[in-house]
């Protein structure tokens, strides 16, 4: 799973060196300024994507990956946007749908160019200095450090279950069985956080998150 | 399901983005008290164990399509309402940060049709239904069921309604998005409802005391009464909705009629009294529609903010009484 999240996050290129509460409020203009344009306005629109995926190669983000990313996205706005022009008639329709897409496709690359330019810590210790809720942050936190652990158990889980069943039943046996398989990974994501949490106040934890950075 | 950016005018974008802000902060709040320095761990694990579990696909039968759990409905059962829609607003955020699932702009609806919905409204939903049965058990694993199934229609019925906010009335055929969203999003319901359903089984199977003591124990149950049948009645006046809008798009105007319908059976009579003359609202012509369908929305979040003040009252009431009898 590690390729699609911050992947290129702590490369070296001009936008990583630029600060990092620069980073993203240039992220937050360029979607801002996607919301503005009128549906309609193609060379607008045209001309915003230009500029972000000139900002995607400043950042020496492989077009491979942004590509690849990109269709992904594509497929899920697509489906969900064909939704307009079905009930909406095809005359209208259409062009909303497709004011809907670009848009769509702008915050999305706006999104990817900012968490590919900066770490997730680095951006939550930049929403911390700007004054977000701590408390949020800190879950986010917490979040991002065992949301790997639990993959890595949710892999262990299906080896094993690949190993006993080779994949084989009829689809009510695997319903059946991932379904088991999520009831066990909370039974022990759970029974993690106890531990976890017992480890916390080992340490001194208050319930207040101190980074190296302060 | 995720909504990206450029579906929602930035207008409707601030009012959900505001309501989901108050739901949080709300949560954080109610969480102070019960789970102190637990907050950060337990809430932090369960929304890194949905984030997990998404990675689980459920392969359809019938087309070649797999789907995922949604989890509001699951986290709401087992960590109460409150860390339950926590959880499921920080997993959308990460969504949002690292996955650019959904929009930025949208988040607060999204948060709103996820978390809010998904978590409180359906742990309101499946704690009404379990009321029904004696034995504890079933009667989860129902509420469990139908709380999902109940959830993601509500869910997509609000997102219309949003939707239909967000572009001019004219020209705009409400029902017929209406009837496709909700048609689809009843099949994602069910499968949502299986796959919840299954899973809080095994749980309890396994370890029922993760779920049944929430059940049992009223503190950590966090809605008093009022509240909860309030947001049932909420959740459940949207699936209403839905179901009342397509053959109410027959006559002039399809949310015209669902706004009334939800004005006068659900909103009750403060509704009418906070926003009495609904054109005073937004005075322009083509916004009269507009401005009515936004004042039943109003109306029902003041509705559900008032019950649920209520309700706090009462309990914190009831638990005096009990602390004096002690």
């Amino acid at each position: 799973m590690s390729e699609y999240l911050d992947r290129y996050g702590r490369a070296k290129s001009v936008c990583h060196r630029l600060p990092p509460r620069l980073k993203l409020l240039l992220s937050l203009a360029a979607i801002t300024i996607g919301m503005l344009i009128p549906p309609a306005h193609w060379p607008a629109h045209g001309s915003l994507l230009c500029v972000l995926f000139a900002a995607l190669s400043l950042a020496r983000i492989p077009f491979r990956f942004v590509a690849r990313r990109l269709a992904g996205f594509l497929l899920v706005v697509l489906m969900f946007g064909i939704t307009v022009p079905l009930s909406q008639g095809f005359r209208g329709g259409w062009e909303m749908m497709a004011g809907i897409v670009f848009r769509g496709i702008e915050s999305f690359l706006a999104g990817l160019w900012l968490v590919n330019v900066i770490p997730f810590d680095q951006l939550l210790s930049t929403l911390r200095h700007s004054g977000a809720p701590a408390i949020l942050l800190a879950i986010l936190a917490f979040m991002y450090r065992f949301v790997f652990v639990l993959w890595d158990e949710l892999d262990k889980m299906r080896t094993a279950r690949r190993a006993r069943s080779f994949d084989r039943g009829g689809a009510i046996f695997r319903w059946r069985n991932a379904a088991q398989m999520i009831g066990m990974l909370l039974i022990r994501a759970l029974g993690r956080s106890e531990r976890v949490y017992g480890a916390m106040c080992a340490r001194g934890w208050d319930g207040k998150l101190r980074t190296l950075d302060e | 399901m995720h909504i990206p950016d450029g579906y929602l005018s930035p207008d409707v974008c601030a009012a959900t983005g505001a309501v989901a802000a108050v739901a949080v902060g709300v949560s954080i709040y109610k969480l102070r008290d019960v789970l102190a320095d637990r907050v950060v761990p337990l809430t932090g694990m369960m929304a890194a164990m949905i984030f997990a579990g998404q990675m689980v696909n459920f392969q359809l039968v019938v087309v070649p399509v797999s789907g995922h759990l949604i989890g509001g409905v699951l986290a709401g059962l087992i960590l109460g309402p409150w860390a339950g829609c926590l959880a499921i607003a920080m997993v959308l955020v990460v969504q949002r940060f690292l996955f650019s699932d959904g929009g930025l702009f949208t988040l607060g609806a999204n948060i709103l049709h996820m978390a809010v919905i998904g978590s409180i409204g359906g742990y309101a939903v499946a704690s009404v239904v379990r009321r029904f049965f004696r034995n504890p058990r079933v009667g989860t694993i129902v509420g469990a069921v139908v709380a999902s199934w109940v959830t993601v229609v509500a869910a997509s019925a609000l997102f219309c309604l949003e939707f239909r906010l967000s572009h001019s009335p004219e020209d705009f055929k409400f029902g017929n998005l209406f009837a496709l969203m909700v048609a689809i999003h009843s099949l994602i319901g069910v499968g949502e409802a299986l796959i919840t359903g299954a899973v809080v089984g095994y749980v309890l199977a396994q370890r029922p005391d993760l779920i049944l003591t929430n059940a049992a124990e009223p503190r950590r149950g966090l809605i008093s009464g009022v509240g909860r049948v309030t947001a049932a009645g909420t959740v459940l006046a949207l699936c209403v909705g839905a179901f009342l809008a397509p053959f109410a798009s027959q006559l002039p105007d399809g949310l015209d009629a669902v706004a009334e319908k939800h004005g006068f059976s659900e909103l009750g009579r403060s509704a009418w009294s906070l926003f009495g003359d609904y054109n005073n609202l937004l005075p322009t012509g083509n916004w009269q529609s507009l401005s009515v369908s936004l004042a039943g929305v109003l109306g029902t979040l003041s509705v559900f903010l008032l019950a649920m003040g209520f309700g706090r009252a009462v309990s914190l009431g009831s638990r005096a009484v009990e602390a004096g009898r002690e």
